[in-house]
C-alpha cells in the first residue's frame, strides 16, 4: 500500500449524499406533492363568503369570553372532580388490565395463538380515537362518568398495552433462561424475570397515561361521558362564553400541572 | 450419574452442531469440557436442562431419561440441575437474597414465590451457602451492584439453592478477570467435594482447566475427540482441538454455518 498523497493538487470536496439518490425520482415526487396541494385546495369546498361572515361571529365570541367569569366556581369544581375521577380511576384500571394483555402479545414469552389475541385485542383498542370509542359507551350506558371511565379504560389497555408489549420483547432473555433452568413455572419465571426488567417503563407510562387521561376526560365529557368536558358543552349552549372561556383557562392550568407533576417523578424513577 | 448417550443437535437443517456425542459423569468428579467457539460446548450444557432441545440421543441423570419430559416433569427434572451462566443471569433489579432464593422457585407455590415467603429451611440454606462463599452480608443488595466475581457467586449460590444432582457451568469465568475467574474456579472445585456433586464446566482457559478439574473432554465439531486426565492432556490435544482453528480462513471455510449459529444461540 502506498501512503496517500500528503499535498493533493486538487482540493478535495465532499457533499452530503442526497436521501433520494435517484435525481429524477427526487424532483418528481417534489413536483407530485406541489401539484398536489395546488389541486386539493382548489377542489375542496371552501364557502369563502361563509368564511368572511363567520370570522366577526368568532370575534364576538371571543370579546364574550373576556373576562372570564369564575362565577360559578362550584359547577367548575365539581366537573373537575369527576374529570378527576375519571382519569385516575381509567388509568388504574386501564394499566392493571395492560399488563396481561402486554404479557400475550409480546412474541417472545406467548405461544402463536396467544399471542395473536393479545395483539388483536390491543390493535383494536388502538384504532378508534376515544371520542368515538365514548360514543359509543354513552349508547350502551347511558350518559355520565361510567362511559367516561369505560371510554378510557380501553384507551389506556391499548396504548400502555402496545408499549409494554414492546418492552417485554426486548428484555434481557438470559435471566428467563436462569429462571427456567431453575426449574420455576412460566407464572413465577414472569413475576421474577420479566415485571422487574419493565417495572421503571410502566411506572412511567402509567404516569404519562394519567396525564393523557386527563386530557383524554376532557374531551369525551363533550359527547356525554361525564366530567369537565360536559360542563363546558353546556356553558357553550347557553351561550356562556366567559364561564366557558374560564373552564378552558383551567383546563390548560391542570393540563400544564400535571405535566410538570408526572415529568419530574418519570424523571426521578428512571 | 449423568449419562448422555449417542446426543445429536442440528439447529435447522445446517450441519449437526453435536454429531453422536457420549459422555459419562459420576460421582462428584469435575469434567472441564474445552473446545473452540462453535464446538458444541455450550449446547450440548443446555441439551442437558433443555434451554435447547435436543435433536435426537438420550440424557439420563440418575436413571431418569430427560429428553422426553414436557412441562411439570421437564421442571420437576430441571430442579436437580443447577446451572451457572457466562453472563451470571442475575435479576438485576432484585436483591441478592432474591437471586439466591429464586433457586427455590421449582419448589415454592406461586403465593410464596411472589410474596417472597419461602419456607425457614430455604432461608437457612440461602444464609449458609452465602456465608461459605463470602457474599452473605451483601444479602439486601441489588443483584447489579455487586462486582463480577460476586455476581459469580451469587450465580453459584442460586444454583446450589436447586439441590442440584449436577451441576452445569457455562464459561463461568468467561466475563471474569483471570484472579477473579482462579477464584470462580477453585470454589467450583471444591464445593463440588463438599456436596459430592458432579460438575460440567465449560471452559476457553486450558490452564485451568487442567489445574481444577480432574477430567477434561476435548469437542471439536461436536464430536469428542479428547477424553482423558488434565495430565494426558499434552500438546497433541491441544492441537487436535484447537489446531487449525487460528488460521482464520480456514475456520470461516470449514464450518461458517454451525459456529454462525451457536454464536446467534449464544447471544440469545
Amino acid at each position: 500500500m502506498t501512503p496517500p498523497d500528503p499535498q493533493p493538487s486538487v482540493p478535495r470536496t465532499w457533499k452530503k449524499p442526497p436521501f433520494i439518490a435517484n435525481p429524477l425520482l427526487r424532483y418528481g415526487i417534489f413536483i407530485v406533492a406541489v401539484v398536489y396541494l395546488v389541486w386539493a385546495f382548489g377542489s375542496l369546498p371552501f364557502n369563502w363568503a361563509r368564511i368572511s361572515e363567520g370570522l366577526p361571529r368568532a370575534a364576538r365570541i371571543f370579546s364574550g369570553g373576556f373576562p372570564p367569569s369564575f362565577e360559578r366556581f362550584g359547577l367548575l369544581l365539581t366537573g373537575f372532580k369527576e374529570s378527576f375521577q375519571i382519569a385516575i380511576l381509567a388509568t388504574l384500571l386501564g394499566v392493571l388490565l395492560s399488563i396481561p394483555f402486554a404479557v400475550m402479545a409480546a412474541r417472545n414469552i406467548a405461544p402463536l395463538p396467544i399471542y395473536l389475541i393479545g395483539r388483536s385485542v390491543i390493535i383494536i383498542s388502538r384504532s378508534f380515537h376515544p371520542v368515538i370509542v365514548a360514543i359509543l359507551f354513552v349508547a350502551a350506558v347511558g350518559f355520565g362518568p361510567l362511559a367516561g371511565i369505560l371510554t378510557l379504560t380501553l384507551y389506556s389497555i391499548g396504548f400502555v398495552g402496545k408499549l409494554l408489549a414492546e418492552e417485554i420483547e426486548e428484555i434481557d432473555w438470559g435471566q428467563v433462561e436462569a429462571m427456567r433452568a431453575t426449574g420455576a413455572g412460566y407464572l413465577a419465571t414472569l413475576f421474577y424475570a420479566v415485571f422487574p426488567q419493565i417495572l421503571p417503563r410502566q411506572v412511567g407510562l402509567s404516569m404519562y397515561q394519567l396525564d393523557s387521561n386527563l386530557r383524554a376526560s376532557a374531551v369525551v365529557g363533550i359527547v356525554g361521558a361525564g366530567g369537565i368536558g360536559g360542563t363546558l358543552m353546556n356553558a357553550f349552549g347557553r351561550y356562556d362564553y366567559d364561564f366557558a372561556f374560564a373552564i378552558l383557562l383551567i383546563i390548560i392550568a391542570v393540563i400544564l400541572l400535571s405535566e410538570g407533576i408526572s415529568g419530574w417523578v418519570r424523571k426521578k424513577i428512571w | 450419574m449423568l449419562e448422555i448417550s449417542n446426543l445429536v443437535k442440528r439447529y435447522g437443517q445446517s450441519k449437526p452442531v453435536l454429531e453422536g456425542l457420549d459422555l459419562k459423569v459420576e460421582g462428584n468428579s469435575v469434567v472441564s469440557i474445552v473446545g473452540a467457539s462453535g464446538a458444541g460446548k455450550s449446547t450440548m450444557l443446555r441439551c442437558i436442562n433443555r434451554l435447547v432441545e435436543p435433536t435426537s440421543g438420550s440424557i439420563k441423570l440418575n436413571g431418569t431419561e430427560l429428553v422426553n419430559l414436557k412441562g411439570a416433569e421437564l421442571r420437576r427434572a430441571r430442579r436437580k440441575i443447577g446451572m451457572v451462566f457466562q453472563g451470571f443471569n442475575l435479576l438485576d433489579r432484585l436483591t441478592v437474597m432474591e437471586n439466591v432464593l429464586a433457586g427455590r422457585l421449582g419448589y415454592v407455590n406461586l403465593y410464596q414465590a411472589i410474596t417472597r415467603r419461602y419456607p425457614q429451611a430455604d432461608i437457612e440454606r440461602a444464609f449458609s451457602l452465602m456465608e461459605r462463599v463470602g457474599i452473605a452480608h451483601y444479602a439486601n443488595k441489588r443483584a447489579d451492584e455487586l462486582s463480577g466475581g460476586e455476581r459469580q457467586r451469587v450465580g453459584v449460590v442460586r444454583a446450589l439453592m436447586q439441590e442440584p444432582e449436577v451441576l452445569l457451568a457455562d464459561e463461568p469465568t468467561a466475563s471474569l478477570d483471570p484472579r477473579t475467574s482462579e477464584q470462580i474456579m477453585m470454589l467450583l472445585q471444591s464445593l463440588a467435594s463438599e456436596l459430592s456433586l458432579p460438575v460440567l464446566i465449560n471452559i476457553h482457559n486450558v490452564a485451568q482447566a487442567k489445574t481444577y478439574t480432574e477430567r477434561v473432554v476435548g469437542l471439536r465439531h461436536g464430536k469428542m475427540i479428547f477424553d482423558g486426565l488434565p495430565a494426558d492432556f499434552n500438546k497433541d490435544a491441544l492441537d487436535a482441538i484447537y489446531g487449525g482453528i487460528e488460521a482464520p480462513d480456514e475456520t470461516v471455510s470449514e464450518q461458517p454455518q454451525s459456529s454462525a449459529e451457536v454464536a446467534r444461540h449464544d447471544s440469545a
